[in-house]
């Protein structure tokens, strides 16, 4: 078995060098050429300075490159970071600086957006679509890799438990947090997926996330453990629903990777008919809540396609699965996020600190085991918060994750989901912080007081709103505070709709109301 | 009506759009779903202003990237569209 996520790349080179690896934008990438760029890419980063446990981010769209980058990042000993493309660049900046980023690959466009004295602690930075004579100062050239050695990465002892990557997600206090996964977290998931789903080489996976989303995990990795292939759906037909099922009829996509959302639309307006996808035979959804109707729709146009829920914070990646049950959508309201993988131990936690272990007992979901998150980098506080010691083992010390996800345990031993413990919402499968996106609205300095809600949206999942106070004698429009959300958020986290009051009410202890704001507001919204 | 009519009607609504995204100006060329100010919500409300303002129809096969990429892709459909009725 793969203990470092760059065996699986490895193997399948070795087994099929001449298959094609990966596909995007009518390029593909052959095993053997995937393994020559990123080991040429690996001795190019130990060669200017990166080594074992330096953390190099990726800020440049979804593309074969990214795919060189990570292996060879992963090769180096290194661990990347990939950065959302879209997110404006003091946001990134704040990444890059809050992980210590010693090596970047980019492009030319995003390097521009930056202020460059504010990331001086990138050491390294790799610009990819560059040619050699358009070299930035300071920067090095993709093209540069070819003169590295392909046949074979630099030698160093790896161990599973090393760090991998880390994923931004969403922070309450204002800023995002860098999730911290290993090489054993990555593999956990992805043995378990390739035993359940059985993927094969003859397999070709759909890459819908972004990278900075786990979703993507599964996509590349078990395409390269089983040697199969990766199709990235190009970023800019996302949105169109009979273009993005074009692409699954051209690819002859066969296992489908991606949040509900983009499933309800591609099952509203993608023309779909099972005769149009004849490889298609696993549809695999998580992120968020798939409203039953639209899944009933999905089940009736892909009769023979399995489909399933996944269920799992980025801090544990995919605890707890549910094969979708044909026969019982019907009268089902709600989908269950089902019971734990395999490998993986999964309970809830009621109010009196009890485990739930009567049908219709609800509390909050715990998770152990080597799936679970290193913890945060650089914040042991937080870390210590989520990760905590396991109330049911008191004979030696072991960590489990709290999840903040309310369940209540079913009948029939599977899960519900409930909701969660705190002001975490999820827009298209994306965690958002409410506290993030109020953090950003204060920084305007004609704020006074800021309140972010999320109002249900038929096929997002959630819309956010946000009330705002403003500063006395003050005066600003919905769209200039979008305008100044889009310079410190990304695009999904920009409030869709801003009321403006000339005080946010309190409660009793001085809090602003949230309870009634957001009653208030939501009712307005929708 | 005009090319140049209909692409001013559409520029307008795609402007009010593109301000709640943080986008402030958007060229005739540029790729809306690239600059972020297409979403899949924003998408079916175009649609909508498309059929209402314009009396034309607009069926899913039509909502593609070929059509939308751009206020002129937009409005090049639009005319295509009403010369067809």
């Amino acid at each position: 078995m793969a203990y470092h996520l760059a065996q699986l790349l490895q193997r399948s080179a070795a087994r099929r060098p001449e298959a094609m690896a990966a596909w995007a934008r009518g390029r593909s990438l052959t095993y053997r050429e995937l393994e020559e760029r990123s080991n040429q890419l690996a001795h190019l980063l130990r060669d200017r300075g990166i080594r074992k446990g330096d953390r190099v981010g990726l800020y440049f769209p979804k593309s074969l490159e990214s795919l060189v980058a990570m292996f060879g990042i992963l090769k180096a000993g290194a661990a990347y970071v990939p950065l959302d493309p879209d997110q404006p660049a003091a946001r990134a900046t704040y990444i890059i600086n809050n992980c210590r980023m010693r090596g970047l690959v980019t492009d030319a466009r995003r390097l521009r957006q930056f202020d460059r004295d504010a990331i001086r602690g990138v050491e390294l930075t790799i610009v990819t679509g560059a040619k050699p004579e358009e070299e930035i100062a300071g920067t090095v050239s993709w093209e540069a890799l070819s003169g590295y050695e392909s046949g074979r990465p630099p030698e160093w002892q790896p161990v599973t438990t090393d760090l991998a990557y880390i994923l931004y997600t969403s922070g309450s206090t204002g800023e995002p947090k860098g999730v911290m996964l290993s090489h054993q977290n990555a593999l956990t998931f992805i043995e378990w997926c390739a035993e359940k789903f059985s993927v094969r080489a003859e397999d070709r996976l759909s890459s819908h996330a972004p990278l900075h989303f786990d979703l993507s995990v599964f996509d590349i990795y078990n395409a390269m453990e089983a040697g199969a292939s990766v199709h990235m759906v190009p970023e800019d037909i996302l949105i169109f629903p009979a273009s993005v099922a074009k692409f699954m009829e051209e690819r002859g996509i066969s296992v489908w990777y991606s949040v509900p959302g983009a499933l309800t639309q591609l099952a509203l307006h993608g023309k779909l008919s099972a005769e149009r996808f004849p490889k298609l035979r696993v549809i695999l959804f998580a992120g968020e809540v798939f409203p039953v109707k639209h899944l009933r729709r999905l089940a009736e146009v892909f009769p023979g396609v399995e489909l399933y829920n996944l269920y799992g914070p980025t801090e544990t990646n995919v605890c707890t699965y549910y094969p979708v049950d044909r026969a019982r959508l019907a009268e089902m309201e709600a989908l269950p996020i089902g019971r734990a993988c395999e490998n993986t131990e999964v309970f809830a936690v009621d109010e009196q600190g009890q485990r739930v272990s009567q049908a219709g007992g609800k509390g909050e979901l715990f998770v152990r085991g080597p799936s679970v998150t290193l913890g945060y980098w650089g914040d042991p506080e937080k870390t210590r918060r989520t990760l905590v010691p396991n109330p049911f083992q008191t004979d030696f010390a072991e960590n489990v994750y709290r999840t903040g996800d309310l369940v209540v345990l079913r009948e029939d031993g599977d899960y519900d989901f409930l909701g969660r413990r705190d002001n975490q919402i999820k827009v298209r499968g994306y965690r958002v912080e409410l506290g993030e996106v109020e953090a950003a609205l204060l920084k305007h300095g004609a704020v006074a007081e800021a309140l972010v809600f999320a109002a249900k949206d038929p096929v997002d999942g959630s819309r956010i709103g946000a009330v705002v106070a403003l500063h006395n004698g003050t005066k600003l429009s919905e769209g200039d505070l979008q305008q100044h959300c889009a310079l410190h958020l990304p695009r999904y986290m920009v409030p869709v709709s801003v009321e403006f009051r000339e005080k946010l009410p309190r409660t009793s202890t001085g809090k602003i109301d949230r309870v009634r704001l957001t009653a208030e507001a939501s009712r307005a919204v929708s | 009506m005009q090319p140049a009519e209909i692409k001013d009607q559409v520029r307008e609504f795609i402007m009010k759009i593109a301000v709640r995204r943080g986008v402030q100006s958007v060229a005739d060329d540029d790729s809306l779903t690239a600059a972020g100010v297409l979403d899949s919500l924003g998408i079916f409300r175009l649609v909508t202003f498309l059929e209402e303002t314009f009396a034309v129809g607009v069926s899913d096969e039509e909502i593609t990237i070929e059509n939308f990429q751009s206020v002129n892709a937009i409005q090049e459909f639009v005319s295509a569209k009403r010369h067809e009725a």
